[in-house]
């Protein structure tokens, strides 16, 4: 799985990095960092949830993708 | 004017009429100050009616405004700054000036320059190295009113002194000015237009003097920063500084007391969620954005700054758009059962901060005053309701309140 980061939408709300801080790294400003992000197989969940927990639709998910 | 003379506010020709409704954030049912009012819940009938509408009096200076009632339209609004413009000196009209309050007057791209040189102070992992004192500050308060009998208002020896005293020392500011910084908050916030001006007039020479003694006397604290600060590589002009300052003073007054006082009003009125929270004082960080989402405070307004067709509503050049928190987060269309106030409710995508390049930039900061509010009376203050006799009195308006709320636990 992989989570699509749309770094033109975060408007550092840090809900993702409230909800799986090891997963959502955030930069100085508290903004996320740029890229899409790789995750592991035990961390799906948590991941999904963070990037469903964005209140600007920054985060996709793609189930498609192997980590 | 009088008050008369603005609810006659002619509505502009291009509003069809059939799009015009009697609703207002200021003068609907519920919105004047209330005993045991319910301001959300007085809000949520607009569900009942069309996505969006034009309400002829729904400003504080009795303008008309639309008003975007759909979570996702008013994302869409929020999110798009170059069609609804954030340019509106709501501070500086209150002396007949035309100056913003930065970051939030200003769009982008002016807006990211401030928003980027302020961020890193307000970030979540910033907030973190707050805590303790934040932390600190909520148990002296609450210990005090503890050792002091069974009951007390809320507002007037927890919520104010607690928000007031961080945003101060935020500033770097002792706290003996307290109570007349709470005054003059009151007075811009709530009060007609002569206290309105004073309280300005009062906050801007205290700013003014502020910035003028950390130029001359740097200490480490916020103002020193501004002072010094650069931006496109420039220091900041005095107006810029001044714009921060108040800004940081107004934002800190109000909002975050007022949350705390219609939370523990909730838990106060529903036991069963005090003892829920009570038995499992973790799930207070959940349960605080379920409050967020049920009681928040503010309304955002743009300006047009083009004609468009939004939805099929003629939207002009110069019009007002509101998108009222209150409003957005009691949207069937976005929340399950909106108006259940249900404290464990996960998915919780709510507009208490805003959306767009003006979420709040104090966000991370409220959350955990919230939290830690909460956390700590539930700690050390045993089973809580309203005291018999008493009503907490409630309102609406540009920002909703409660102003009064005397809890009793003998």
């Amino acid at each position: 799985m992989r989570v699509i980061v749309n770094k033109a939408k975060c408007q550092g709300h840090a809900r993702c990095w409230a909800q799986a801080p090891e997963i959502f790294t955030l930069d100085d400003e508290g903004y996320i960092e740029p890229g899409d992000i790789k995750v592991a197989k035990r961390d799906e969940l948590k991941a999904a949830r963070g990037a469903r927990s964005c209140p600007e639709r920054a985060l996709a998910i793609d189930r498609a993708a192997t980590s | 004017m009088t008050k008369n003379q603005l609810r006659s506010n002619p509505v502009p020709d291009h509003v069809p009429p059939e799009m015009v409704r009697n609703f207002s954030l200021f003068t609907s049912p519920g919105m004047l100050p209330t005993a045991n009012g319910d301001p959300h819940a007085a809000v949520t009938c607009v569900h009942a009616g069309p996505p969006i509408f034009y309400a002829p009096n729904n400003t504080r200076d009795g303008r008309g405004t639309w008003v975007i009632t759909r979570a996702s339209d008013q994302r869409k609004v929020l999110q798009d700054t170059e069609t609804f413009s954030s340019h509106r000196s709501i501070f500086a009209s209150a002396l007949g000036e035309n100056w913003p309050m930065i970051p939030l007057e200003l769009d982008p791209p002016a807006h990211g320059i401030f928003r980027s040189l302020l961020n890193p102070l307000f970030t979540p992992q910033r907030v973190r190295a707050l805590e303790p004192a934040v932390r600190e500050r909520a148990i002296a308060l609450i210990d005090t009113i503890a050792a002091s009998g069974t009951n007390c208002d809320v507002m007037k020896d927890f919520a104010y002194p607690f928000a007031v005293n961080i945003f101060l020392r935020f500033l770097g500011l002792p706290d003996d000015r307290l109570a007349i910084f709470v005054g003059w908050g009151k007075d811009l916030l709530h009060g007609d237009a002569v206290k309105r001006k004073a309280a300005a007039q009062r906050i801007v020479a205290f700013i003014d003097d502020l910035a003028a003694l950390r130029r001359k006397a740097p200490v480490d604290d916020f103002m020193t920063f501004v002072v010094q600060a650069q931006v496109a590589g420039r220091p900041l002009t005095n107006e810029e500084v001044r714009g921060i300052g108040v800004l940081l003073f107004v934002a800190g007054l109000d909002t975050v007391a007022a949350a705390i006082g219609f939370d523990l009003a909730h838990l106060s009125r529903n036991p069963k969620d005090q003892e829920w929270l009570r038995s499992k004082p973790n799930r207070i960080v959940v349960a605080a954005e379920e409050l967020l989402r049920a009681y928040p405070t503010v309304q955002m307004i743009r300006v047009a700054t083009r004609d468009i067709d939004f939805d099929g509503v003629p939207i002009r050049k110069g019009d007002y758009i509101s998108c009222a928190t209150m409003i957005a987060n009691r949207d069937p269309a976005e929340f399950e059962c909106p108006n259940t106030i249900d404290l464990a409710r996960e998915e919780n995508r709510h507009t208490a901060f805003a959306h767009g390049p003006h979420r709040c930039l104090g966000s991370h900061l409220a959350r955990r005053e919230i939290v830690i509010g909460l956390e700590e009376w539930l700690a050390r203050i045993p089973a809580l309701r309203i005291k018999e006799g008493t009503a907490p009195i409630t309102h609406g308006g540009h920002a909703f309140g409660i102003d009064n709320l005397i809890l009793d636990w003998s």
